[in-house]
């Protein structure tokens, strides 16, 4: 049986835990044996990304030290595995035993959907869901880590389910950390672009591998109250219980 | 002419800048991707042809092909009565003046004058600027891969004449199609040979699209550029 | 061109509610986009292609000082004047008195952005010689005082009954009429009469070849070329990198420029000029000089990552991809560069302390990088430019990040540190949002996070972590 450590992101951990249950849930199901280290905290992301280097510094030595004899490390985040694979190596590139760490380390981290396609080579899953689905292609998934075959992969996998193509898929979706908060009117105006093309794709649920884009749409769908769903892909896949906690 | 002091200046900038380049090390660069040839190397002449031929019609650019040199004449008397052009200035390169277009124009009651007609370059801008409607000019090359035609400007080539008249009329020897961009420049930039002051491609009439994104030809340059292919001599021959 | 960089925020949310650009936005440049696309799909290999135009980017900044003296070399050998400057007033001065000394009252101009980085045309208007901008979208933009909507198509957004009515006042157009081509011929006649008579013809440089002394420019209009046939002396003005290394190279980053700029596979018109003309020459310019300005790039040369600014050719394909950019249009970035090209250089050419917005305006979505024909970086850069800001690094005049926000971080370190401090943390927080939680959700949190809260909800902190699920299964 495969070891699989899995590394729940912050968001997740906080506001959307069922996440973290749901894709605990899909390694169990695809046959691996899931190891959870209680002492990990946050990638360091959002302090990266704000420009607080010696903040994510800390965060990645700290990451590497929790997750650093692991044999295979899963998360249900892209930007986060995009951080820990691209970011660390390049963050400890002056620091030669931390960056060699950060290198190997960086082999063996995997978003959720690509590890189950690509290591675990499952695609059925026995997930099941009545209705139309489109996927939205997160910017740190499709562009970061070339991940798209393996989501998709796994909807058209689904029993019952049909998915339909969404216009302008890869377009941002306007969340980007600090962005939203910040610049909260053109992010407005780019989450409303993306509802506006997922309503014309004729899908009810909107798929998601990445927490943030999640917390995005379904925030803004909850304000306006508008009829439609929004789930992470493990939510999705891993059935109804996993669907809000 | 640029004086002492500003020289000096001139040249303490030039110093100044070079030695804050040259301070840094220079990064060893990875090696360069090898790319496959453009698919137009490995077409023979008549798919060249038919490309060029295809391109230039995508830029809205009149074509007219002629089997030889022989036609090239009337065809032309026909663009220009079809036009309504009696007035046109010609340059004295080496596909042109074989044909003695002011000799022809003299014959058809139309204005074909060369620009050694003029030596003032005051009164050549006046006539190309103004009195007339078309410049007629030969080409050095014509790009099968995007219908663009080279034409080197030199004392035989003035630039003005395929730029300032409404109509460009261009006339191309099938011998002088090339597949690609380099061909030409290969030959125009070759080592120790004189480099021409100006080469030029042209890719169809002039366009813009710069008032509310409605695009439209005829913007500074010709709006209407008419290409005449003939076969050359040589290819003629067989 | 006056920057007005600290603006962004004030400038973007006018724009976004500017229902005319918006529906230009949400046309124009993804049609580019697409066209883009399509058009190097007349490359056998297309991801070759770009990564070749990105290899020869980078080697002609790698070897950028050899390159230059190579063309100056070249340049000068075929009978070009090389004058240098190491700012836009030096710049200015020289340009100034080229044409003071010919006796020049006015000067035609092709598009060139660097004349609006150092607002040469502004001075030149002091010394009482008129420029005139030939580009129509410049032509436009500049009759109307508004800085560029957008690399290509600077004009572009600007309603055409403004147009019309800019023509008639200045008596360009006889006739009302709001169609945009015979708007558009109005301005040839006019502008035409001017390319008869300049004396003084003044273009940018797309690239300048080392290997045989060339400049090169790229158009579609006509009126670059008209200002290197008709003149008796050609002035061209470019930054020091535009060099690149051979004709072989500048063949095929011709080719991703067109197809990335406006996915043409090339432009109507493309000029190569080597030396002024030759005796026995009619036309074509008797003296040519070349202006090289540095402005500052031989400073932030000097580090190795904002050296790859100094890649950017100029398409203008960041722009068109961008879903920042293409919500707000050109205007907020308020200088010559928008985008987000105009993101990473405006930066270094104004300080950071003018500039904080353009490099935080980005959500790292990484389109930009993904189709740059010069293999930037640019969320590389963004990230970095933020990391040099917190460091405050003097070198790029940055403003202290603001205290709330630097103690939100060093909480969030401190609690990021140990698993139980996050624990703890958390239970604040949850007891912090219980005031404002109905159902699990949260509307507002007071004073906190207003800009979130203003069109999107955002789930309550829910009531217990994964963690603290994970170990309640494990019965602890």
């Amino acid at each position: 049986m495969k070891k699989v450590s899995l590394f729940v992101p912050c968001l997740v951990d906080v506001f959307a835990p069922s996440i973290g249950m749901a894709a605990l849930e899909l390694l169990k199901r695809s046959g691996a044996t899931v190891i959870y280290h209680e002492e990990q905290t946050c990638c360091g992301q959002p302090a990266l990304n704000a420009g607080y280097r010696d903040y994510a510094l800390e965060a990645a030595r700290r990451f590497i030290t929790i997750f650093g004899d692991d044999e295979v490390i899963v998360s249900p985040a892209g930007s986060c595995v995009y951080t820990v694979k691209h970011h660390y190596p390049k963050l400890l590139m002056e620091e030669s035993k931390w960056y060699t760490r950060a290198l190997e380390l960086s082999e063996r981290i995997y978003e959720l959907s690509q590890y189950l396609v690509d290591v675990a080579g499952v695609s059925e899953i026995g997930a099941s869901y009545m209705g139309k689905i489109t996927y939205h292609e997160s910017c740190h998934i499709l562009r970061g880590l070339g991940i798209s075959a393996q989501p998709k992969k796994l909807l058209s996998a689904i029993e019952g389910a049909e998915v339909v193509p969404l216009f302008a898929a890869e377009i941002c979706c306007g969340f980007g950390g600090e962005f939203a908060e910040r610049y909260h009117y053109i992010s407005e105006e780019m989450v409303k672009e993306k509802v506006n093309h997922f309503t014309n794709s004729g899908a009810d649920l909107l798929v998601t591998c990445e927490p943030g884009c999640y917390l995005n749409i379904d925030g803004y769908l909850h304000r306006h109250k508008i009829e439609k769903k929004v789930l992470h892909i493990a939510q999705l896949l891993a059935g109804p219980e996993f669907q809000r906690v | 002419m640029v004086g002492t002091k500003e020289r000096e200046v001139i040249m303490g900038a030039r110093e100044e800048i070079l030695e804050r380049l040259r301070q840094v090390k220079q990064p060893l660069l990875p090696p360069r991707p090898v790319l496959p040839p453009l698919r137009e190397f490995s077409f023979s002449k008549e798919e060249l042809l038919e490309r060029l031929i295809d391109e230039l019609t995508k830029q809205e650019a009149i074509v007219q092909r002629v089997e030889s040199a022989k036609e090239v004449k009337a065809k032309l008397r026909s663009v220009l009565e079809e036009e309504g052009i009696t007035k046109v200035i010609v340059s004295t390169d080496e596909v042109v003046k074989p044909f003695d277009f002011p000799g022809a124009g003299r014959e058809w009651g139309i204005s074909i004058r060369p620009h050694t007609d003029f030596t003032d370059r005051d009164q050549f801008k006046k006539v190309v600027f103004e009195e007339v409607q078309a410049g007629l000019t030969g080409v050095n090359f014509a790009v099968a891969e995007s219908g663009t035609l080279g034409i080197i400007h030199d004392e035989q080539e003035p630039r003005l004449i395929s730029l300032a008249p409404i109509a460009h009329i261009a006339l191309v020897p099938t011998d002088r199609v090339v597949p690609t961009y380099e061909v030409a420049t290969d030959e125009v930039f070759k080592n120790g040979q004189r480099i021409p002051s100006q080469f030029t491609f042209i890719t169809g009439p002039s366009m813009t699209a710069d008032i509310k994104a409605t695009p439209f030809k005829g913007m500074h340059g010709p709006r209407r550029l008419i290409v005449i292919i003939f076969d050359s001599p040589e290819e003629a021959k067989g | 061109m006056k920057a007005r960089t600290e603006e962004f925020n004030e400038i973007a949310q006018h724009e976004v509610k500017n229902e005319y650009a918006r529906a230009f936005l949400g046309l124009l440049p993804p049609i580019i986009a697409m066209r883009r696309v399509q058009v190097m799909g007349s490359f056998p290999d297309p991801e070759k292609a770009l990564a070749l135009s990105q290899a020869i980017r980078a080697e002609s900044v790698a070897r950028l000082p050899e390159l230059l003296e190579q063309f100056e070399k070249n340049a000068v050998e075929a009978g070009a004047k090389v004058l240098w400057a190491r700012d836009g007033k030096e710049a200015r001065d020289i340009i100034v008195n080229l044409a003071r000394e010919r006796g020049v009252s006015f000067v035609t101009k092709g598009k060139s952005m660097v004349t609006e980085e150092i607002g040469l045309n502004e001075v030149m208007k002091e010394a009482q010689i008129e420029p005139i901008e030939t580009d129509l979208g410049e032509f436009i933009a500049q009759q109307l005082n508004r800085p560029p909507f957008h690399i290509v198509g600077p004009a572009i957004n600007v309603p055409v009954e403004e147009i019309r009515d800019l023509f008639m006042k200045m008596g360009i157009l006889k006739e009302d009429t709001t169609d945009p081509v015979q708007l558009g011929y109005a301005a040839r006649l006019y502008l035409r009469d001017k390319f008869h008579h300049i004396k003084l013809g003044l273009t940018g440089i797309n690239m300048a070849v080392a290997e045989t002394g060339t400049i090169i420019n790229v158009e579609n209009e006509g009126n670059i070329r008209f200002n290197k046939s008709s003149p008796r002396t050609q002035v061209s003005i470019m930054t020091p990198e535009k060099v690149v290394p051979d004709m072989k190279d500048a063949m095929h980053l011709l080719r991703l420029l067109c197809r990335s700029c406006t996915g043409q596979k090339i432009s109507a018109y493309v000029t190569m000029d080597t030396g002024p003309k030759k005796r026995g020459e009619i036309d074509g310019p008797e003296e040519l000089f070349i202006v090289i300005v540095d402005n500052g790039r031989s400073i932030f040369y000097q580090d190795e990552k904002t050296r790859e600014v100094l890649r950017c050719i100029r398409c203008g394909a960041c722009l068109n991809t961008c879903p920042v950019y293409t919500k707000i249009g050109g205007y907020p970035y308020g200088f010559a560069y928008s985008g987000p090209m105009g993101q990473i250089l405006n930066p270094l050419l104004l300080g950071f302390d003018r500039t904080a917005d353009l490099y935080h305006a980005c959500t790292l979505c990484g389109t930009c990088r993904s189709i740059c024909p010069a293999g930037i970086d640019h969320p590389a850069l963004f990230l970095y430019y933020r990391f040099r800001e917190v460091e405050m690094d003097a070198r790029f005049r940055p403003k202290r990040r603001p205290a709330k926000e630097r103690l939100f971080f060093r909480i969030w370190h401190m609690a990021n540190k140990k698993r139980a401090r996050w624990d703890f943390s958390i239970k604040l927080s949850r007891v912090m949002m219980k005031k404002y939680e109905k159902e699990g959700w949260l509307s507002s949190m007071g004073q906190f996070f207003t800009g979130w809260f203003k069109e999107r909800d955002f789930p309550a902190a829910s009531r217990q972590t994964f963690r603290e699920w994970w170990g309640q299964r494990k019965g602890r």
